[in-house]
Order: structure tokens, then sequence, then C-alpha cells
């Protein structure tokens, strides 16, 4: 298997990842905000930054475990479904709406981990795409907690003890600032160990048992973990965005979320990001270039889905790396990339 | 519940059932031949209703259209096989997991675009009123859906135990290698693999086209149904496809007449998720441990 | 008393016999050496040892423990570690990391801890130091930095061995370690396997090579069509008649190895 970066040690080519990602932090968290940008790019770039946050956690699973997921939108609708309810019906705290979205989302992950463990590939992506299928018809269906197919609207802004973050860029910063926590642990975690563990299974899933590595436990670790991250996204989602409906939740979101760790590709978190951000942008690639014409515009999202599986097939096909290989190859070390 | 009432949804659960049977011949058949499960496998029986629809209008006689439909069908999954997946033959289960994903969302995403949103119905085969077997109504299509899977069983079974292609299929299936010592084109057993594929997926979309209305996004539902009656039966086997695609109908059906109807579609997902969990091989299949 | 005790195991996968009723001794600080012509079972019994499989009966039983039924990472936490057949390398990984991997199962702390990066470097640093150790020891730390894909044939088996070791069990299993090594890398083998007898580590060995393994074992065991036929030091072995006619047996059959 030819996705994961072949040659030098990780903690070179960490090191300029690192910096990769800092930069964009910096980006997004200090340049940004001061450019003065309007709502409407604000919100795209919440939606984007939320995208990072469940990347992050599927490249863990996909680009170092190795698994597949076809089921983490709907961990992101758990997790956003459980705030709005908590929040906004029963009327918890938001701090506690989103612990409890991320320990439900948790919960998910480990509960289709545990039987899971067993299949390995398509089996293991069909057992996940099983799973997104019924959680999208109980999101549909649980019409009293849920609203169904008309949604769950009016979910209350985040509020941290009495203090409300209900300005566009607030909410922006709020995003933000968690997504940059999310890839910074998520990063640190692959510099060592676990990321090593991870690494190891996904290569020779007999010699990490044969060295020691309880790979049962890691998978259903690294599934949780990955679970988890996506319930944090779904909860800040609902609370940024106000409205959420079962249709964000479904198999066409989780294959979004696929393509854009193959796309971004294995072994790598920098690269994911990156690829995070460009394909969430470009349906709304009229934020960024307001001069884009309305009919390329309508072009854009009506081919989205088309774009998204032309370029997951063409990269699975020509550079299964993804970006993150590409990223190496330029930085000029010696890459054997396999044909 | 009367007999008649509980044949009828016997009937009921035996027509799907049959397109399961065809749907799951072909994840079996790609399975057989080359280890991987053909997400894609659900878009060739949207492709089978939708391109004989587009036939049909354009002019064509139902037949013609209905065999234009399929034969189209065919070309897009040999296409498929030979610019997505072969350059990737080697490569792990991941990849081509994930290239026959792109590839059905590509596949579902250009018939919309091709053939627009709207569902649209092909006239019945040969129309008429239903049959009426012991108090039991049978519509004239559901004979065809029937006879067509019949044919399709009777052809596979020739084919598999008679001729010369058939036996290089099953070698195939057993050990890639071992069928190339042996001197089999590989490659072709992979291509024709997935041309029939793409025929039986086109078949039963083109069968069930009269009955139910056909767009282009039925081929996701039907392909998960399909690979749960595949994976019942035991993923590999071409009887256990037909025997797996027959329960899972009766399954169906038999839940809408004894519980309700609400749960009709999430019974293949249960069915799935237990097959999986519980017993992976299937009802027919032999447990298949890892070899060191 | 024996560190390893074997007590009439057998296997059976459908109707053929992989192992029946074998039963053997492996002494401490001793190297043990498992032959037999193809077929004769030898990798299943590694299987059946390392937990990798299930024997349908009879006992292994390490340091007095129980070994059957346990699962392999757990064998490996035991003390007992073993290289394959086809070695199982990560690929994408250098050797160092390759190591690296079996040194982290002495790592204390979770996914948490090792995120927040808390007192993480100096324990990496060492973990560092002692994975090149191993693979010093068994002659191949020029490779350190080098993909796992990219080494060639002859290292690939020594640095499993590298990784086994670094897992710092007391019975080192080692599957074929000489296959398709030539004469200098065979010698240079020999060596790496005295001093790791000399470190305290009891080695049993499976191999096809006579010579490496009347040079460098102890005792042997001789198995054919998965029974244990003889026993010994490895000069009674090559005069036993049973040996002889199980060897000479499967030449006369085609060599396919």
């Amino acid at each position: 298997m030819k996705m994961l970066r072949r040659g030098k040690s990780l903690s070179r080519a960490g090191k300029s990842g690192a910096l990769v990602l800092a930069l964009l932090g910096v980006v997004m968290l200090i340049v940004v905000p001061l450019a003065g940008p309007e709502r409407y790019l604000l919100k795209v770039l919440d939606f984007v930054g939320i995208a990072v946050i469940v990347t992050a956690g599927l490249a863990l699973l996909f680009g170092y475990a190795g698994q597949v997921s076809l089921g983490h939108a709907g961990f992101v609708g758990i997790g956003a479904y459980t705030s709005a309810y908590l929040v906004s019906t029963v009327g918890v705290p938001w701090l506690v709406g989103v612990a409890a979205a991320v320990l439900l989302s948790t919960l998910g992950g480990l509960i289709l981990a545990l039987p899971s463990l067993r299949l390995k590939g398509h089996y293991l992506a069909m057992a996940t795409l099983g799973f997104n299928e019924i959680i999208y018809v109980m999101f549909r269906e649980a019409r009293g907690i849920t609203g169904g197919h008309d949604g769950f609207g009016g979910i209350p802004y985040p509020s941290i003890g009495g203090f409300t973050i209900d300005t566009p860029l607030g909410v922006y910063l709020l995003v933000w600032a968690v997504a940059a926590l999310v890839v910074f642990f998520v990063w640190s975690l692959v510099q060592g160990r676990p990321g090593r563990a991870m690494r190891a299974l996904h290569g020779s899933e007999i010699g990490a048992e044969a060295s020691g590595i309880d790979t049962v436990k890691l998978k259903v670790r690294v599934f949780a973990l990955s679970a988890a991250l996506a319930g944090l996204a779904g909860a800040l989602y609902a609370h940024a965005i106000g409205f959420i409906s079962p249709s964000s939740f479904g198999l066409d979101q989780s294959i979004i979320y696929l393509a854009i760790v193959v796309v971004g590709g294995g072994g790598s978190i920098v690269g994911p990001v990156v690829a995070a951000i460009l394909l969430s942008l470009l349906p709304y690639a009229d934020a960024l270039l307001p001069n884009l014409s309305q009919s390329t515009v309508t072009l854009l999202q009506a081919w989205e889905t088309d774009i998204y599986g032309l370029t997951m097939i063409v990269v699975a096909i020509l550079a299964p790396g993804g970006l993150a290989s590409l990223m190496r190859r330029r930085k000029g070390r010696e890459e054997t990339v396999s044909a | 519940m009367e007999l008649a009432e509980l044949l009828q949804y016997v009937v009921a659960g035996l027509k799907s059932g049959a397109v399961y049977a065809l749907v799951a011949l072909g994840f079996t058949i790609v399975y057989g031949s080359t280890g991987i499960i053909n997400f894609a496998q659900g878009e060739f029986f949207m492709l089978g209703g939708v391109l004989s629809v587009w036939y049909y209008n354009a002019g064509l006689a139902l037949p013609l259209a209905g065999l234009c439909g399929v034969l189209t069908t065919v070309v897009v999954g040999l296409l498929f096989e030979r610019i997505a997946l072969r350059p990737r033959r080697s490569a792990g289960a991941l990849v081509l997991v994930v290239i026959t994903i792109g590839a059905s969302m590509v596949m579902k995403s250009l018939a919309r675009h091709l053939f627009g949103p709207d569902e649209a119905m092909l006239p019945v085969f040969t129309p008429g009123p239903s049959l009426d077997i012991g108090g039991v109504a049978i519509e004239r299509q559901t004979l065809w859906v029937w006879a067509i899977t019949i044919v399709v069983v009777i052809f596979l079974t020739w084919l598999y135990k008679r001729t010369r292609f058939g036996r290089a299929m099953r070698a195939c299936s057993i050990s890639h290698d071992a069928a190339r010592l042996m001197g089999i084109d590989t490659a072709r057993v992979v291509m024709v693999s997935f041309g029939m594929a793409a025929a039986l997926g086109a078949l039963a979309g083109l069968a069930v086209a009269p009955l139910t209305q056909t767009a282009w996004d039925v081929g996701g539902p039907m392909g998960l149904k399909g690979f749960a009656a595949a994976i019942l039966g035991g993923l590999g086997n071409p009887l256990a496809a037909v025997v797996g695609g027959l329960v899972l109908g009766l399954l169906e059906s038999l839940s809408v007449a004894f519980l309700s109807s609400t749960y009709k579609d999430a019974i293949s997902l249960l069915v799935l998720l237990i097959v999986l969990f519980v017993r992976p091989q299937g009802l027919l299949g032999r447990a298949r441990r890892e070899k060191v | 008393m024996s560190l390893l005790s074997v007590r009439d195991l057998t296997k059976r996968f459908g109707g053929v016999t992989a192992v029946e009723g074998v039963s053997f001794d492996v002494h401490e600080g001793t190297i043990k050496a498992v032959i037999g012509p193809n077929g004769a079972g030898k990798s299943t019994l590694f299987n059946l040892l390392t937990g990798f499989d299930r024997p349908d009966a009879g006992s292994v039983t390490f340091k007095g423990m129980d070994l059957l039924g346990v699962r392999p990472c757990r064998v490996v936490k035991r003390g007992v570690a073993r290289t394959f057949q086809n070695t199982q390398l990560f690929e994408e990984m250098t050797a160092l990391e390759n190591v690296l991997v079996g040194t982290d199962g002495s790592f204390r702390g979770g996914f948490i801890r090792s995120a927040m990066r808390i007192g993480t470097r100096a324990e990496e640093r060492s973990a560092r130091s002692r994975a090149l150790h191993f693979l010093r020891r068994v002659g191949v730390e020029e490779w350190a930095d080098t993909a796992a894909t990219d080494i060639p044939h002859g290292v690939r088996r020594s640095l499993e061995i590298a990784r086994a070791l670094a897992t710092e069990p007391e019975l080192l299993l080692l599957d074929e370690p000489a296959a398709g090594l030539n004469a200098s890398e065979t010698h240079l083998l020999r060596d790496a396997l005295y001093r790791i007898r000399d470190e305290g580590v009891t080695i049993v060995i499976v191999e096809h090579d006579v010579g490496l393994v009347m040079d460098v074992s102890e005792e042997i065991v001789v198995l054919d069509r998965g029974c244990k036929i003889a026993e010994g030091p490895p000069l009674l072995i090559q005069k036993d008649a049973r040996v002889i006619e199980a060897y000479l047996g499967e030449e006369g059959a085609a060599d396919d190895n």
C-alpha cells in the first residue's frame, strides 16, 4: 500500500509541516481578523474551520492508522444534535452541551469500533457506511428531538460563563481557536510514540502485534478519538451556524471528508489540513474572490460533488501520497514516490 | 393474516429479492475475480434504468432502448475498470476502495447533470393485467424480473461450470498468482468481470424501471442492499448471492407485513451490520483465517 | 527448570495435520534449532507459540506460566519475541523507526500525555539511542535512516531481529533468519546470534541452512510432517537414520524452495 510517504524520518518532514501549520494558524487567527473580513467570508471560514477539525481526526484514522471510515459525518451529526438539543431544548450551559456532544460521539465511535475491529479495508468501509445510513435515518425520524427533515433551528450562540459570543468575528475566532488547538494536539500525537504505533499498525498489523503493540486497543482508541473530534466539530457547527438538518450529516458528506484526507495524503497532518481548507473553500470561492461571476460560482457549486469525486480518483491513481507527498517532493528531498 | 395475503407479501419479497440478487451477483463476481468491493455497483443499477429511459425517450423502441441502456452501462463499467482501476491494481485495498467510492460519486453526479434530477419511468415490457394465481396478484413485470434473473442464473451456472472462461474466473477467485501460473490472462478476467457486473446491475435497473421510478440517486440505496444481500449469502459465491438476495427481499417484505413499512429500509442496514459483525462469511460461506 | 516447555502440541487445518503431538524443552541461555523438510510444520509451531494461532491440543509453558490463548502483543510483553519467514517490517518507516516501535513497548504513558509533549523529549532521546544500540547489535546501523522498503533483502531479516530484540525478550524465536543470505552475511548472522545469546537471550531458530544450524545450535529438534522425529545435539542428529531418511525423501521430490 503506497499511500504513505517514504524516505526520511518523520522528524525532518515534521519540521517543515509544523512550519506550514504554524503559518496557517497565524494567518487564520491573526491576519484574517485584522483584515476586517465581511460576514459572508467569516461564515464560510467557519465551515472551513469545522472541516479542519473533522479532518484532523480522520487524518489520524485513515492517513496514519490506515482505517477507512465512511461514517464520520454521522459523528459530526451526533455532536451537533446533542449539543443543540441539550443547550437549546434542555437549557444546559454551552460548555456542558459541547462536552456531552464529544462524549456521545466518542461513545458512538467505541460502539462502532469494537465489533468492526476484525474487519479489513472494504468491509470496515461498509460497516461505517451502514452506520452513517442508520444514524441518518435516526436523525430524520426522531422528529421530537431533532426536528427531522425540517431541521433544528434557533440554536443559541456559544456562551462561556455569562459571556455570549454572538458576533461573526467572535464565532470565527472561537472555531479557529479550537481548530488550532486540535491540530496542535493531533500533530503532537503523531510526532511521538502513538504516531509511530499507528504507522506501524498501517505498515503491518502482524508486525505491529509482534512488536508488542495492542493493535485492537490502538484501533479502538484512534477510532474513538477521531469520532470525538468529529463530535466536537459538530457541536461547534451547530452553535456557529444556528441551524442544522440531517442532510449535512449523510453519506455524501462522509465521502467528502474522506476525499479531503485522500487528497491531503497519508502520513501527514499538514497535507489533509491544507486539503480541507482548499476543498471546503471550493464551493464558496466567491467569498474569497468577490469578482467571480455568478455563473462560475453556480457552476462550481453544481459540480462540487463531481470535482471532489474526480479529484479523489485522480489523486488515488496518479499521486496516492496526496498533497503531502507533493509537498515533500518540492522540498527537494530525495523521494521515490511509487508508481 | 390470510394465506393469500401472506403469499402476496412473499411474492413481493421474491420480486425485490430477485433484483437484489442481480445486484449482489455483480458485487460477488467482481469480488471473486479481484478481491475488491466495487462501491460503484449501485451506480450500474442506476445507469441501466436511467440510460434506458433516455434511449426510450429519444425514440428507440422499448426492447432496443433497454438493450442500449444495458450495453452503454457495460461500456461504462469497462472504461471504469480500464482507466481507474487497472493502473492501481497492485495497490492495497485502501486505494481501491477510495477509487471506487470516487467513481460512484462521479457517476452519480454526472447522471444528475446529464439526465436531470427528475424521476422517470419506463413503460412495462408487456402491458396487461396482473395474473391471478390462487388469490395472489402477480404483475406481468414481476414475471419479467424473475425471468431475467432465472436466465442470468442459468447463464452464469453454464459459464462457471462448462466453459473454460468460467474456470478461469474460478481460478482467479482462489488466487491470481496461481491462475497466472496456469496461463490465465487475469487482466482479461478482471475486465470481463466488470463488464458482467455492469450488465447485471443494468439489467436489474432496467427490469424494475417500469415498476419503481428511476433517477440519478437510486444507485446508493440499491448498492447498499445489493451488498447486504451479497454478504448475507456469502461474498464470492454466485449461488450465495442469489440466496442472499432472495432472503433479504423476503426479510424486507415480511417486516412490512408483520412490523411496519417505516422500517423497511432499515432492515437491509441491520442485516448488513449484523452479518459484518457476527458472521462476515455469510450464510453459505466458510470462515476465513488470516495467514501469517 | 526449562525456560520453555512444549507438550503434545497439536494443530490441524481441515484434513492436514500441521503439528502432531510435539514436545520439547528449551533451556535458558541456549540456542536450539528446529529443522525439518518443507511443510514439516515449523512456522505453524512458531505461530502456536506466539499467539498467532491456537492449537487443537497440548500445552506451552514459559517461565512456568501458561502461554496458550495469550494474544501476540501480550506474549511479547511476557518476554517472547519472534521474527517472520515473510518479514513483517513497516515498509514506510525507517530502520530506526522500525526498531523504535519495538522499544516503545516499555514506554509508559498514554495518548494524552504524549500529545501534550510532557516530559517526552528525554524519553524519546533515550529510546532512540537504545534503538541504535539494537541496530548495532545485528550490524545494520548504517541503514538507520533508510526506509525499510529501500533496504536490501539480507539486511531486512537482520532488521527484523533488531526490532524483536528491542522488545527486550528473554526468548527469541527466529523464523528462517538466514533465508536468502550469502555466505558472508550468514557468517555475520552467526556472530550476531552468539552475541545475542551471550547477552542472556535464549534463542530458538527455524532454519534450512544446515551448516548454520550445525554450527550455532546446542540442540536440535527435527520435525517431519508435523511430528518430532529426533532431538539432540548436532552431532547425533547428523547421524540419525530417521533424520537422514526424512531429508532424503524430500530430495527425491522436486525442490521448489
